[in-house]
C-alpha cells in the first residue's frame, strides 16, 4: 500500500518530464536560455559594450579576428550591435507577445464562456479588427504614437491578439460543456471560479504555445517595422534597424550587417519554433501515453 | 478440431511499450474459431479482448506493440508471416469487421453508397454500376428501408442504428470468411441492440460464415454465440460451449461475471460482485455466504414516505429553428409536461432510450438548465423562484453524479483538492488541516484509499474515478443526488461495486436518488420505483417491481422485451 505522503504526477509534471526526453526540445531550451543569457549581460553592461563607439577610420570593413563580422558605416562593431540587438528583440518579443495573450485569453474566455450576446460583441469586434491588414495597423499605430520601443510592445500587443482570442474562445466553448465544469456548477461554484480555477488551467498549455508562437512573430514585427523606419529610436541596436540598413550596404558588397543580423534572428527564431514542438507534443492530451 | 476451424490462434502474445515498461497485453493465449459458428470473446476494459481482434487484422500499432510469440493460422497459414500488402487482399475481404463507434466509424463526406462500394470495386473488381447495384442489395439484406434512395444518403443523415446497419453491410460485401464484431451495440439503445444482434445472428446463418463476437457483457452474447472465451488481464480463463458457460462456469471470474449482472427477475439487496469470487490474483475465494444471502434476499420497499422532491408540469423546449426576424418557429420538447415525486429516502428510476429526454430532466432538476415552464418543489420550496444566493445554498442539497468518469473530474486538480473545493464554496470545516481530514474520511467511505488525495485523475481506473466523483458528491453532505448514467461507462463488474456502494451510501445517509439510465436492469436493481420516458414524457410510472410485471403501456413492454436475456434460450425454461 502506498504511504500517506504519496505524490501524484500532475500533468505539468508529465510534461516536464516529456521535455526531458525530447533532445531537440531540450537543446532549443538551451539555446534560449543563452539567448537570455546573452541579452542580460548585454542589457547590465558586462558584455558587448563597445557597440555604441563610432571611429570613421574604420567605416565599412570585412569581418576580421579583431572585428568578427566586420563594422559598420560609422565603424562600430556589428558583432557587438547583433548582440545588443538580442536585447531590443526579446523585450519586443516578452511585452509584445504578452500584451497579446492576456487580451486574447481574457477576451477569449469571457466570450467563449458566457456566449451569447458577449459572444457576439466580442466576435464582431474582433472580426473587424482582423479585417484591417495587419502591418496597417501597426503602421498607422506607430505612426500616431511615434517610434519608440514602448510604442513597438505596445502596438504589436494591440493589433496581434486576435488569433490568440479566437483559440482560447473555441477551447471555452468545448471545456464549458464538459462535466467536470458541469459538476462544478451543480456544487454552487461562481463564474470567476469555473473560469479561472476550472477552464482556463485546462486552456494553459495552447495559451502557453500560442504565447510562444507570438514571441517569434513580435519579434519578426520589430524587424519589419524598423525596416519600414517605424521601429526603435535610431541609434538602439536592433536586428530590425540593421537589416534596414543593410538595403543600402548590399549594393556596396557589404554583407555582414545582414549576415549577423540574420544569424542571431534565425537561430532564436529556431530554438523557439522546435521549443514550442515540444511543447504541444509534450502537453498534448492525445498523445499522452497512459 | 483442426479440421473445421477457420481460424487457429496458438501462443499468441503481445506487448505493448510505454514510456517506464512493456506492458503484456495478451499472454500466451490459444483457441480456435470454428466455420460457420460464432465465437463471444469477452472480458472488461483492457484484458485484451481487443488487441486479440486486431492481432488477426494484422492492425497491431508497431510500435508500441509488437507481437511477441505464437501464430494465427488462417486456412493452415500464419497470418502473422503475411506480408503488409498479402494482408491487404485479406483484411475486408477474407475477414472483416464492425466496430463500437457507429458515429465515427462511417466517412461523414462521403454517402454510405460510396463507401459500401469502395470495398466491391477494390476486392470484388466490380464496375461501378454493378457496386452500385450490389450496394443496394446489402442494404435492403441489412433492413434499412427503401434502399435505393437511402444509398444516397450521407451518414449524418442516419441514425445510430442504421449507421450500425451499414458498417454491416460494408463488413459483409465481400462474403468474408471472418466478422470479427467490436462492441457492436454497446453504444446503441437495448431495442435497437436487439435488433443488431438479430441482423448478425441472421446474416451469419445465411452467409455460413464465422463471427467472432466482443464483448465486455455476457448477457450480449449469451442468446448468438456457440461458443464462449472469457479473458481476463490478458490470459484466457474459461472457454466452453456457451451453454456450459452459462450452466456451470468453472472459472471464479466467470462465476462472478454472471452473478453481478443485475437480472430482471430478482429485486435483491445486494449484487455479489467478481471480488466476492476471486481475489485480484485470480485466486478463488470460498464466498462469504452472507454476501450471496444478501443478494438473494429481496428487497423490501418500505413504507410511502413524504415526498422530497414534487415537480409539476416541468416543460424544457430548446428552440430549433430561427425565423428570418429572430423570431423562433420551432422547438424541441426535451421535457414536455413532466410531473413527478421523489420520495425521501427511496430512489426513483428514470430509464428511456437516448434522446428520451431523461438527462435534460435531471439537469433542469438541479437547474442547470433552466426551465421553460413548471415548478419544482424541494422540501416544499420551489427552487425555480430561487435567487441566485439562495440556488447556490441549495446546491449543497443536490448533488449530481455523471456518467463519464473521465471527464467529470477536473484532469489539472488533485483529487484532494477537488473534495474540498464544494467544502471552499459552502464553508465547510474551518481550516485546511480539518477540510483534508473529511477529505480522507470520504475516501474511505467510498473505499478508496486515502493516501491517494494527492493524486490526478489520470492516475486512476475508471471505476475509481467515479468512486472519487461519488465522494465529491458527498463532500457538501447532501439530501438529494441525481445519478445520470453513472453507471453506463463501467465494466460489468466494476458496475456491480458502484451500486452497491450506491446503496449502501443510501442506507448509511438516508440519501434520496434519481437514478437515470437507459439499462432498465441497473434500473430495476437499485430502483423503488421507475417512471419511464418517452419523447419528453413520462409515459408510465409504477414501483420498481410492478413495472416490470405488469409494464401498461406499449413502450414500456418494447423496452422490457428487448432486453437480452443473459442466459442462452435453451436454458430458459
Amino acid at each position: 500500500m502506498t504511504t500517506s505522503d504519496d505524490r501524484g504526477r500532475s500533468l505539468w509534471a508529465d510534461a516536464i518530464r516529456k521535455i526531458k526526453h525530447n533532445r531537440v526540445a531540450l537543446v532549443s531550451f538551451w539555446v534560449i536560455i543563452g539567448y537570455l543569457v546573452l541579452a542580460a549581460l548585454c542589457a547590465s553592461g558586462l558584455a558587448f559594450t563597445g557597440y555604441g563607439i563610432t571611429n570613421n577610420d574604420i567605416s565599412y570593413q570585412a569581418p576580421s579576428w579583431a572585428h568578427w563580422f566586420g563594422t559598420d558605416l560609422f565603424g562600430r562593431d556589428v558583432l557587438a550591435r547583433a548582440a545588443q540587438g538580442t536585447v531590443t528583440s526579446l523585450i519586443v518579443g516578452f511585452f509584445g507577445a504578452g500584451l497579446s495573450v492576456v487580451i486574447g485569453t481574457l477576451l477569449g474566455a469571457l466570450a467563449g464562456y458566457f456566449g451569447g450576446l458577449i459572444d457576439e460583441l466580442i466576435t464582431w469586434f474582433y472580426s473587424t479588427l482582423d479585417n484591417i491588414p495587419y502591418i496597417l495597423l501597426l503602421v498607422a499605430f506607430s505612426f500616431v504614437s511615434g517610434p519608440g520601443l514602448k510604442t513597438l510592445c505596445l502596438a504589436i500587443g494591440l493589433t496581434s491578439w486576435v488569433g490568440h482570442c479566437r483559440l482560447v474562445r473555441s477551447e471555452f466553448i468545448k471545456q464549458r460543456g464538459q462535466e467536470y465544469v458541469q459538476g462544478a456548477f451543480a456544487m454552487g461554484a461562481s463564474h470567476a471560479r469555473r473560469i479561472f480555477i476550472h477552464i482556463l488551467p485546462n486552456t494553459l498549455h495552447l495559451v502557453l504555445i500560442s504565447f510562444s508562437l507570438g514571441f517569434v512573430s513580435a519579434i519578426k514585427s520589430e524587424v519589419i517595422l524598423s525596416y519600414l523606419g517605424l521601429g526603435v529610436e535610431p541609434g538602439t541596436p536592433s536586428w530590425g534597424m540593421m537589416i534596414s540598413d543593410a538595403k543600402l550596404e548590399l549594393s556596396r558588397g557589404v554583407w555582414w550587417g545582414l549576415a549577423a543580423a540574420t544569424l542571431f534572428m534565425f537561430f532564436l527564431v529556431l530554438a523557439f519554433t522546435l521549443f514550442n514542438d515540444g511543447i504541444r507534443d509534450a502537453t498534448d492530451p492525445k498523445l499522452r501515453d497512459k | 478440431m483442426s479440421t473445421d476451424s477457420l481460424i487457429q490462434i496458438k501462443n499468441l502474445s503481445v506487448e505493448f511499450q510505454t514510456d517506464e515498461a512493456s506492458v503484456k497485453a495478451v499472454k500466451n493465449i490459444s483457441f480456435d474459431i470454428p466455420k460457420g459458428k460464432t465465437v463471444g470473446l469477452v472480458g472488461e476494459s483492457g484484458s485484451g479482448k481487443s488487441v486479440s481482434s486486431l492481432a488477426i487484422m494484422g492492425l497491431i500499432p508497431n510500435p508500441p506493440g509488437e507481437v511477441t510469440s505464437g501464430e494465427i493460422l488462417f486456412e493452415g497459414k500464419d497470418l502473422l508471416k503475411f506480408s503488409e500488402s498479402k494482408m491487404r487482399k485479406i483484411r475486408g475481404k477474407r475477414i472483416s469487421m464492425i466496430f463500437q463507434e457507429p458515429m465515427t466509424s462511417l466517412n461523414p463526406v462521403f454517402t454510405v453508397g460510396d463507401q459500401i462500394c469502395e470495398s466491391l470495386i477494390l476486392h470484388e473488381k466490380m464496375s461501378k454500376q454493378e457496386a452500385w447495384e450490389k450496394a443496394i442489395d446489402l442494404l435492403d439484406q441489412v433492413g434499412i428501408p427503401n434502399p435505393s434512395e437511402r444509398i444516397k444518403s450521407y451518414p449524418h443523415e442516419m441514425s445510430g442504428g442504421q449507421r450500425q446497419r451499414v458498417m454491416i453491410a460494408m463488413a459483409i460485401s465481400c462474403n468474408p470468411d471472418l466478422l470479427i464484431a467490436d462492441e457492436p451495440t454497446t453504444a446503441l439503445d437495448v431495442t435497437i441492440q436487439k435488433q443488431i444482434l438479430e441482423l448478425i445472428a441472421d446474416l451469419q446463418k445465411k452467409y455460413g460464415m464465422s463471427v467472432l463476437f466482443i464483448t465486455h457483457d455476457l448477457g450480449v452474447i449469451a442468446d448468438i454465440s456457440d461458443e464462449v472465451v472469457v479473458m481476463y488481464r490478458g490470459d484466457i480463463v474459461e472457454k466452453n460451449s456457451t451453454e456450459e458457460v452459462f450452466k456451470k462456469p468453472s472459472h471464479p471470474y466467470t462465476k462472478g461475471l454472471l452473478a453481478c449482472r443485475p437480472n430482471l427477475d430478482e429485486h435483491p439487496r445486494r449484487l455479489p460482485t467478481v471480488s466476492d469470487f476471486m481475489t485480484p490474483e485470480g485466486k478463488e475465494i470460498h464466498h462469504d455466504e452472507s454476501v450471496l444471502r444478501a443478494a438473494k434476499e429481496t428487497r423490501v420497499i418500505g413504507e410511502a414516505q413524504i415526498p422530497l422532491l414534487e415537480i409539476t408540469n416541468l416543460k424544457k423546449h430548446f428552440p430549433l429553428k430561427k425565423g428570418f426576424f429572430g423570431g423562433v418557429q420551432s422547438w424541441v420538447k426535451a421535457v414536455d409536461d413532466v410531473t413527478l415525486t421523489v420520495r425521501k429516502g427511496r430512489t426513483l428510476g428514470l430509464v428511456g432510450e437516448s434522446g428520451c429526454g431523461k438527462t435534460t430532466l435531471g439537469r433542469t432538476i438541479l437547474r442547470l438548465i433552466e426551465p421553460t415552464e413548471g415548478q419544482i418543489k424541494y422540501n416544499g420550496i420551489d427552487v425555480t423562484a430561487l435567487n441566485k444566493n439562495d440556488m447556490r445554498a441549495m446546491r449543497r442539497k443536490m448533488q449530481i453524479i455523471f456518467q463519464d468518469p473521465y471527464a467529470s473530474l477536473n484532469p489539472r486538480m488533485t483529487i484532494g483538492a477537488a473534495l474540498m473545493e464544494p467544502m471552499v464554496i459552502h464553508k465547510l470545516g474551518s481550516s485546511k488541516s480539518e477540510r483534508l481530514d473529511m477529505s480522507a474520511k470520504l475516501m474511505d467511505r467510498v473505499g478508496l484509499h486515502p493516501s491517494m488525495l494527492n493524486r490526478y485523475p489520470h492516475e486512476f481506473s475508471g471505476g475509481q474515478r467515479q468512486r472519487i466523483c461519488i465522494a465529491r458528491a458527498l463532500a457538501v453532505e447532501p439530501e438529494f443526488i441525481i445519478c445520470d448514467e453513472s453507471v453506463s461507462a463501467l465494466d460489468v463488474s466494476i458496475q456491480a461495486q458502484i451500486l452497491n456502494l450506491l446503496l449502501d451510501l443510501q442506507e448509511e445517509l438516508n440519501l434520496t436518488y434519481v437514478f437515470i439510465s437507459h439499462d432498465l436492469a441497473v434500473v430495476k436493481f437499485i430502483s423503488d420505483e421507475v417512471a419511464v420516458m418517452y419523447n419528453g414524457k413520462v409515459v408510465e410510472m409504477n414501483d420498481a417491481v410492478g413495472i416490470y410485471e405488469r409494464p401498461q403501456h406499449e413502450y414500456t413492454k418494447k423496452l422490457l422485451s428487448a432486453i437480452p436475456k443473459g442466459m442462452p434460450k435453451s436454458l430458459i425454461l
